[in-house]
């Protein structure tokens, strides 16, 4: 168990409701410093009110947190050293970037031209500073979101979706810039999600809520140990013979062959010795790889909700 | 300190909508508008005024100058000066909620209680330009116009105002003016924090101002009785700033009355404020 200093993000039976609906129940959740933890869930499942609570955009009807070890009753205080991009970017349309970055920059006196220009530079935004934000596509406003949310150096990014409503390229751009952020600036990034492949592609640690219940968190690798069931894809040669040998091989649940390779269902704890004994067979892998693992945990933990 | 960067903050948002100088440029053109009216057909209220004066009075000088104008400019206060405060009142949280901005805005480790009084606070320095506009334009472009003379006006009898005094008539005129616009302006904050766009506070806040007008005018005992409790009733205390003598402690209720009004309306807007939750 990690020390309360050590956190990033502590929740200790977070509720809140709206009315009778339950956005979030009872939620206790630790985000260790200097990961990147990916929070996942359905549309609906309590991700945004979660990150809002924390923001201090909702009030918690129950429960508390701590940011970076500080806990205050003013919750304004938490959020120093925090940055956020909350949902979709939205600025004042008829300022520029610059002069939006320049107003949000001042509440927290980090507003040198210097630091503002430097932000603009790493989000690619440099050259059309001056131009209202009105004129931005949704990627550059997404963009300057991050920017925002890096204002004072924080040591903690919370992002929600922050790839929403971005084209294809928009996605990637974005999921490079947060790990160079997480490269280079050794911060801790809670990133908010429903992409599954982007939470598997950038994430160390990741949570799961359903219905506003916090089902599973810990480190990928930690959860994955307890996944079961899992489907490995094999790509081996000779075919005949290794699809000969796993389907009379009590460590293998089933084997299906596709186009391309073999598709084995099997217990994740097996896989080490299966592919141990499929190499004696004298039989060549090229490669063994688990497809949609996270997928796979995700609905296994869906079905288990 | 913090305030001050807040406060510039919100009036750097207020100035960068066209709308706010909606204000300015109908001042802008009805004031000269009424110059130009009264400067074309200032010879028959004259002698409207004298034929009224009887043969009591020898009138030396220009009876419509400036001053007589700018009275007449201060009816703009019962309708469209307070929708151009509403407007720009109405929008200042509702406006933010609206077009998703309260989210990078309330993110920032800044507590919403600096952030109410710095947006209430630019709301108010908005309204007293607006007022001193009125006033600039008015008094100082008029006396450049048709210059300055006595005041006459024609309230329960004949007061003729000297020049001289005129200037601290009209000074309190303002002051009281800029009191009653503040309690609409901070009508509309009430309005704004109630909801999820601008358009709701102005025409919300407009309602209440003009059917507390209609109420306060029914000749009924029962809104008699009622009526000293509305904030509209007090609107007219900028017209006994020409009273003489001046009614003051009329003057006085009606300053505290505003003042309990603004407290109240800017109270109650801060308790949703801050219990708000932000979902758009």
């Amino acid at each position: 168990m990690n020390n309360s200093n050590q956190l990033a993000i502590q929740t200790e039976g977070l509720t809140k409701h709206f009315g009778v609906i339950h956005a979030l129940q009872d939620v206790s959740l630790q985000v260790p410093e200097g990961t990147i933890f990916g929070f996942l869930g359905p549309n609906g499942a309590g991700k945004s009110t979660l990150i809002r609570v924390l923001t201090g955009l909702i009030h918690a009807s129950a429960g508390h947190f701590a940011i970076l070890g500080r806990r205050s009753k003013h919750n304004f205080q938490l959020r120093q050293g925090i940055g956020a991009l909350v949902d979709r970017a939205d600025f004042y349309k008829q300022l520029s970037g610059y002069h939006n970055l320049e107003l949000l920059a001042r509440m927290s006196g980090h507003n040198k031209p210097s630091h503002l220009n430097d932000i603009l530079h790493q989000v690619g935004l440099y050259n059309r500073r001056h131009d209202k934000v009105k004129s931005y596509s949704q990627g550059m406003k997404q963009r300057l979101g991050l920017g925002q949310a890096l204002l004072g150096d924080p040591k903690l990014l919370i992002l929600d979706e922050p790839t929403t409503g971005l084209d294809p390229i928009g996605m990637v751009e974005i999921r490079d810039f947060i790990r160079k952020i997480a490269e280079e600036r050794s911060a801790t990034i809670f990133l908010s999600s429903h992409l599954l492949h982007e939470v598997e592609e950038l994430c160390t640690h990741i949570g799961l809520i359903f219905s506003g219940d916090l089902v599973a968190h810990g480190s990928i690798e930690d959860l994955f140990q307890h996944m079961g069931e899992i489907t490995l894809d094999l790509e081996v040669t000779p075919t005949d013979v290794a699809e000969k040998f796993l389907n009379s091989n009590d460590l293998v649940q089933s084997c299906q062959q596709t186009a391309t390779t073999l598709r084995v269902s099997i217990l994740y704890e097996n896989v080490p010795e299966l592919l141990r004994q499929l190499a004696r067979q004298e039989v060549n892998i090229f490669s063994a790889s688990q497809k949609n693992r996270l997928e796979a945990f995700f609905l296994a933990q869906a079905e288990g909700k | 300190m913090i305030y001050l960067t807040l406060i510039r903050n919100e009036l750097f948002k207020i100035f960068s909508y066209w709308r706010t100088y909606m204000s300015y440029f109908f001042i802008l053109l009805l004031v000269p508008l009424f110059f130009w009216g009264f400067s074309v057909g200032g010879s028959s209220i004259e002698r409207q005024l004298t034929n009224a004066m009887g043969d009591h009075f020898l009138m030396v000088g220009k009876l419509v100058n400036a001053f007589t104008v700018a009275y007449f400019v201060l009816n703009f206060l019962w309708i469209h000066i307070p929708f151009l405060i509403a407007l720009v009142g109405g929008d200042v949280l509702a406006g933010e909620e609206a077009v998703g901005t309260y989210r990078v805005y309330l993110t920032r480790p800044v507590s919403r209680w600096r952030i109410f009084l710095s947006k209430s606070i630019a709301t108010l320095l908005y309204t007293l330009s607006v007022i001193l506009f009125l006033g600039i334009m008015s008094i100082g472009v008029g006396a450049l116009w048709m210059g300055l003379g006595d005041l006459v006006v024609l309230q329960d009898g004949i007061l003729v105002l000297p020049a001289g005094t005129a200037f601290v008539r009209f000074a309190l005129a303002y002051g009281l003016s800029f009191l009653n616009m503040s309690m609409v302006a901070t009508l509309a904050i009430l309005f704004s924090a109630m909801v999820k766009n601008a358009v709701g506070p102005v025409i919300g806040t407009m309602a209440i101002v003009i059917i507390f007008f209609a109420i306060s005018s029914l000749p009924l005992d029962f809104f008699e009785t009622i009526r000293p409790f509305f904030f509209t009733t007090y609107f007219d205390s900028w017209t006994k700033a020409f009273y003489d003598p001046i009614p003051w402690d009329y003057l006085w209720l009606s300053t505290w009355t505003a003042l309990l009004h603004i407290v109240l309306f800017l109270g109650g807007a801060f308790l949703i404020f801050k219990r708000k939750d932000i979902l758009s």
